[in-house]
């Protein structure tokens, strides 16, 4: 076999003298051996390319894939007795493809060597397909054949039409002098399978768990939305930052300054900027008790209108319609930092008492909290942005982290949609946690015992969850 | 003179304006701000109306109703349903008639709630408690004498990170347990020898506790989250472990965050020393 | 005490000399960096070198100039290696500056001596579809059609005219998928969509402010690979540098910042535990003061 294998290498030059030497050494240890090993050790020598015939691949199945949109096929096979995981003879799997059983195969696609599998992803509903699956040598080196150089080849071995091998660089990687021998010798062919269709699914039973966790917490969502209409009192634990905002306005009210309030740099399709809007709600209500003075820069025209209005009502339930005004809420731009740069701007001139910063943030938060507390003003952020949040931790005196901020919206406004959400994502937590609970022991279980009906069990519960 | 340079000279300018914010507020960086804010609106509002209005309106609605005249009917004529809620958004503009803006913005955050809810609880819940579905104990194959030194370092730390939060939770002044002393003493205890069996153990053989911190993080911050249950006894002690997980993960996050910082500004330096000055090759 | 009260009132514009001192000094040394290579950075280079020549990568550049210093580099190092590598791309853009960064890295791509531009063709071998509007609902929409969302490419040719996506009609007929990313629309939607709809394999080029939010789907096998920050393009420059087997330049820009960072963080660790020190000198004094 290592024989054969170096003859294989010997196709490059560069490699011609150490075959020499190779040979010549299995001449000198043939001396030594008996008379049959050395009839073998002739044989080798004879230029005639014998690299082994692959086996092909056994047990070649194909079947529409299922849960799907259509238009793809699944092929598995047992892996060619050549493909071993070290040193094997397999490079590749080409899958070929023809809507007859005898002709006109076709390369649809290429497999790694140790994959069992192939997904087609290229055909028709409704289609008859055949598929074969072609096992290639591993090779050494690259030769680039141009053009004019293939044609002929083309015609000399009509097998490569045959076989479909049509693209340049995949018949470049041979040597053309392999060519002769190749397909006979060379390449395991498997048995066609077929015939095939694909078509499309109503219904993608993988995605089972998502409708039924999904079911369960929209139903409970609007039960509890439901219950909070009828006039149910729904628990809610205290949030600690509600408190904070208080103070915060009856600070600014007492030092006679501005309060400035950030909601985030969406637009209203974000529930985040839905969130800060609702607190600003109760905010600009308290503040138009006080008569202090709001000062309001956004970067979404939506979100302008929509605050213009929220605070105008808030003013209206103070009974104060007349200081209102629509300057407390002004666009600036929709540029991230443009609007970034505006912000500081006015922070560093107008020096506000309080700084809110309530809704969707990015990279704009730590420049704006930054300055905020540069200026000493008091200030209060709540995002559910996971990567801003340790900056307004960090520079701001109280954040309330991710749904906190649902949280206090809920709380603050009373409104049952908002309450009824919170609860139903509540019964979400929960069964997170009793599976991530059921599951870890199951888990911790089979690793410490070692037991196969414990990992069972942990991969029946993980298979809920995963793709 | 090549308009490039003028280019190069104009941004350094300007980079130089907005960094000089750091010193104090400026003329200079008032100027800047300026520019910077006008020429941004007027961008965003070019690139809204030729990438939204135009390329997806207008293309795709306009031969639509010449196909109409001429008596084919074209799916695209639905465009018209969105040219009218777009239409209807603008009517904010007249204030006795603004309301029917609302109409165009539920059908944006309608539509837009029903595509994250399922793209949210199917990537970040769903297949998240799959991933959290792990040992919280394995016990790796022999592994060099260095990492294993890491590795039993790590483990004590766990345990004694472990026993602090148990103190902590039932001794700590803000502790709302309400057990009596010694029944909270024999928990420790048991909890002492436990993390002191695990010690000895990981000194002779490898034990790898990644899978119990993973846990640990993410049941206490669920149960911080959750809104349901005031904070007192252990699901107060549990949530106030949950916000240590929190603080740990903000501090990584400001980590990364202040390299990504250091990364612009490296930029904007480049900037200055390589295309401007050209000092630096 | 004096010395740790001055310590803590320092004027906060001289650490930002110290900051910019610490950038900008170490970018008149040429140092070569050698970066252990991250098991995230290792699944993405792992991905891209088991493709097949001819597979069909597509690359979403979702940033603009403010975060190309992080980002650039990393879409520099991949492109120069999907192409010597002779795979098909393509190209587009969530973000509006998005497809201009891609045509830069094709540029720095081609300038190597060792990548000869003349054996590619556009539309042949890469392709450039542009910006899309639309965030995350033109990825939900590719998921049915390639077409109805790039009805024309970059340089304004129809879609049909280009030979490299006729055989391309949604994700299916997509083997990799690349996004470079820096916010939003970006890696979470394409997760979110892409992968988890319509199970494309995807790696992350990520900014450094991001990939805390990515590293879940990491573990959870969403994304294959990733690449964070400056450190993971210099780690993804060194790995190409090593891994690839070829005569491409890939150490480049984000190997050479490295030093610079790495300084700078080191100031940056400075200044925190001395602060963080005067911080609790200071307070344990002032306690003691009120105590008496």
């Amino acid at each position: 076999m290592c024989g054969l294998f170096c003859v294989w290498k010997m196709l490059k030059l560069k490699v011609a003298i150490f075959t020499l030497l190779f040979l010549l050494l299995s001449c000198f240890s043939a001396v030594a051996q008996t008379e049959e090993e050395i009839s073998d050790t002739t044989a080798s020598e004879e230029p005639s390319y014998r690299i082994p015939k692959l086996a092909p691949v056994t047990n070649l199945e194909v079947q529409d894939s299922p849960d799907d949109a259509g238009g793809e096929i699944e092929l598995t096979w047992k892996l060619s007795a050549d493909d071993t995981e070290d040193n094997g003879l397999v490079s590749k799997y080409v899958i070929l493809r023809s809507q007859n059983r005898t002709s006109d195969f076709h390369i649809v696609g290429v497999a790694n060597h140790q994959d069992t599998s192939y997904i087609d992803k290229g055909t028709q509903d409704g289609t008859e397909y055949y598929y074969k699956v072609v096992t290639f040598p591993k090779y050494e080196g690259e030769v680039r054949l141009t053009r004019e150089e293939i044609d002929p080849l083309m015609d000399e071995f009509p097998e490569f039409t045959e076989l479909g091998i049509k693209d340049v660089s995949m018949l470049a990687e041979y040597d053309r002098n392999l060519a002769a021998a190749f397909i006979d010798e060379i390449l395991g062919i498997s048995a066609v399978a077929g015939p095939v269709k694909s078509s499309a699914q109503w219904f993608n039973s993988k995605d089972l768990d998502t409708f039924i966790i999904g079911l369960v917490i929209c139903t409970s969502v609007v039960i509890f939305i439901g219950l909070a209409r009828g006039g149910r009192k729904l628990f809610l634990r205290r949030i600690g930052g509600l408190q904070a905002i208080e103070n915060a306005i009856g600070r600014a009210t007492e030092m006679g300054k501005s309060i400035l309030f950030i909601p985030g740099i969406q637009d209203m399709d974000d529930v985040q900027t839905v969130a800060g809007i609702t607190i600003l709600g109760r905010i600009a209500k308290t503040i138009a008790e006080y008569d202090t003075k709001i000062n309001m820069p956004v970067s979404r025209s939506i979100v302008m209108t929509t605050a213009r209005e929220t605070i105008k009502e808030a003013y209206l339930s103070a009974g104060r319609p007349d200081a209102y005004s629509d300057d407390m809420v002004h666009y600036i731009t929709d540029e991230q930092f443009g609007y970034v740069a505006a912000v500081d701007g006015i922070m560093v001139r107008e020096k506000p008492a309080t700084c809110f910063y309530l809704g969707a943030f990015f990279a704009e938060s730590l420049i704006m909290a930054e300055t905020g507390n540069s200026i000493g003003a008091i200030q209060i952020a709540g995002t559910a942005m996971p990567a801003q949040l340790p900056f307004f931790v960090a520079a701001c005196d109280y954040t309330l982290i991710g749904e906190e901020l649902f949280a206090a919206s809920a709380y603050l406004s009373g409104e049952p949609k908002q309450l009824g959400s919170l609860k139903g994502q509540d019964v979400g937590k929960v069964i997170a946690m009793v599976f991530i609970i059921v599951g870890t022991a199951f888990a911790t279980l089979a690793a410490v015992t070692g037991s196969e009906t414990f990992l069972e069990i942990t991969n029946m519960i993980k298979s809920w969850f995963s793709a | 003179m090549d308009s490039n340079i003028v280019g190069v000279w104009i941004a350094a300018f300007l980079t130089l304006g907005i960094m000089s914010f750091l010193y104090k507020d400026n003329p200079w960086y008032k100027f800047s701000e300026a520019i910077f804010v006008g020429l941004s609106a007027g961008y965003w509002f070019a690139s809204l109306f030729w990438q939204s209005l135009h390329a997806k309106f207008w293309t795709n609605w306009s031969p639509a109703v010449q196909s109409l005249f001429q008596g084919q009917f074209d799916y695209n004529l639905l465009y018209t349903g969105a040219g009218i809620l777009g239409l209807m958004m603008l009517l904010r503009l007249v204030p006795p008639i603004g309301w029917i803006s609302r109409w165009p913005l539920s059908v944006v955050v309608g539509g837009t709630a029903g595509l994250y809810l399922i793209n949210y609880l199917v990537s970040n819940a769903i297949r998240q408690i799959g991933s959290t579905i792990q040992p919280a104990v394995t016990f790796p194959e022999s592994i060099g004498w260095v990492q294993s030194g890491g590795v039993i370092i790590g483990n004590v730390l766990v345990f004694a990170v472990l026993l602090v939060s148990l103190g902590f939770i039932l001794f700590g002044r803000s502790s709302t347990i309400d057990l009596p002393t010694p029944t909270k003493l024999f928990f420790f205890l048991i909890a002492l020898v436990a993390c002191g069996l695990g010690t000895f153990y990981s000194l002779s053989m490898p034990l790898n506790l990644t899978g119990l911190i993973i846990f640990m993080g993410v049941f206490c911050g669920l149960i911080y989250f959750f809104f349901s249950k005031e904070h007192t006894g252990f699901f107060g002690g549990a949530a106030t472990v949950g916000t240590w997980f929190l603080m740990v993960t903000f501090g990584a996050s400001f980590g990364y965050t202040v390299m990504s910082r250091m990364s612009l500004l490296i930029g904007r330096i480049d900037f200055l020393l390589v295309e401007w000055l050209k000092v630096v090759k | 005490m004096n010395f740790w009260k001055a310590l803590l009132a320092i004027d906060r514009r001289w650490i930002f000399l110290f900051v910019f001192l610490a950038l900008a000094v170490p970018m008149f040394l040429n140092v070569d960096f050698e970066l252990s290579i991250s098991r995230e950075v290792q699944g993405l280079y792992d991905a891209l070198d088991k493709l097949q020549p001819n597979s069909k990568v597509l690359m979403s550049f979702d940033y603009d100039p403010p975060s190309a210093p992080e980002l650039q580099p990393m879409a520099d190092a991949i492109m120069k290696y999907c192409l010597k590598k002779r795979l098909r791309i393509i190209i587009m853009g969530l973000w509006p500056q998005g497809p201009i960064q891609a045509n830069m890295a094709l540029a720095r791509a081609f300038a190597d001596k060792n990548i000869d531009q003349s054996e590619y063709v556009y539309g042949i071998h890469y392709v450039n579809l542009g910006y899309q509007a639309g965030n995350e609902f033109v990825i939900q929409r590719m998921g049915s059609s390639f077409y109805d969302m790039f009805k024309n490419d970059y340089a304004g040719n129809r879609y049909e005219e280009l030979p490299l996506m006729r055989g391309i009609k949604n994700f299916n007929d997509i083997d990799f998928s690349i996004n470079f990313s820096a916010g939003y629309p970006g890696t979470v939607e394409w997760v979110q969509i892409a992968v988890d709809r319509f199970h494309v394999r995807l790696g992350a080029g990520n900014t450094a402010v991001q990939a805390p939010q990515v590293y879940p789907y990491y573990n959870s096998g969403q994304v294959v690979g990733l690449a964070g920050g400056m450190r993971g393009a210099a780690e993804l420059e060194g790995i190409f540098a090593y891994n690839a087997e070829t005569d491409v330049v890939y150490k480049d820009r984000g190997t050479k910042y490295m030093l610079s960072q790495t300084i700078a963080h080191a100031v940056v660790m400075f200044f925190i535990v001395v602060g963080n020190i005067a911080y609790f000198v200071i307070g344990r004094k002032d306690k003691l003061k009120t105590s008496k």
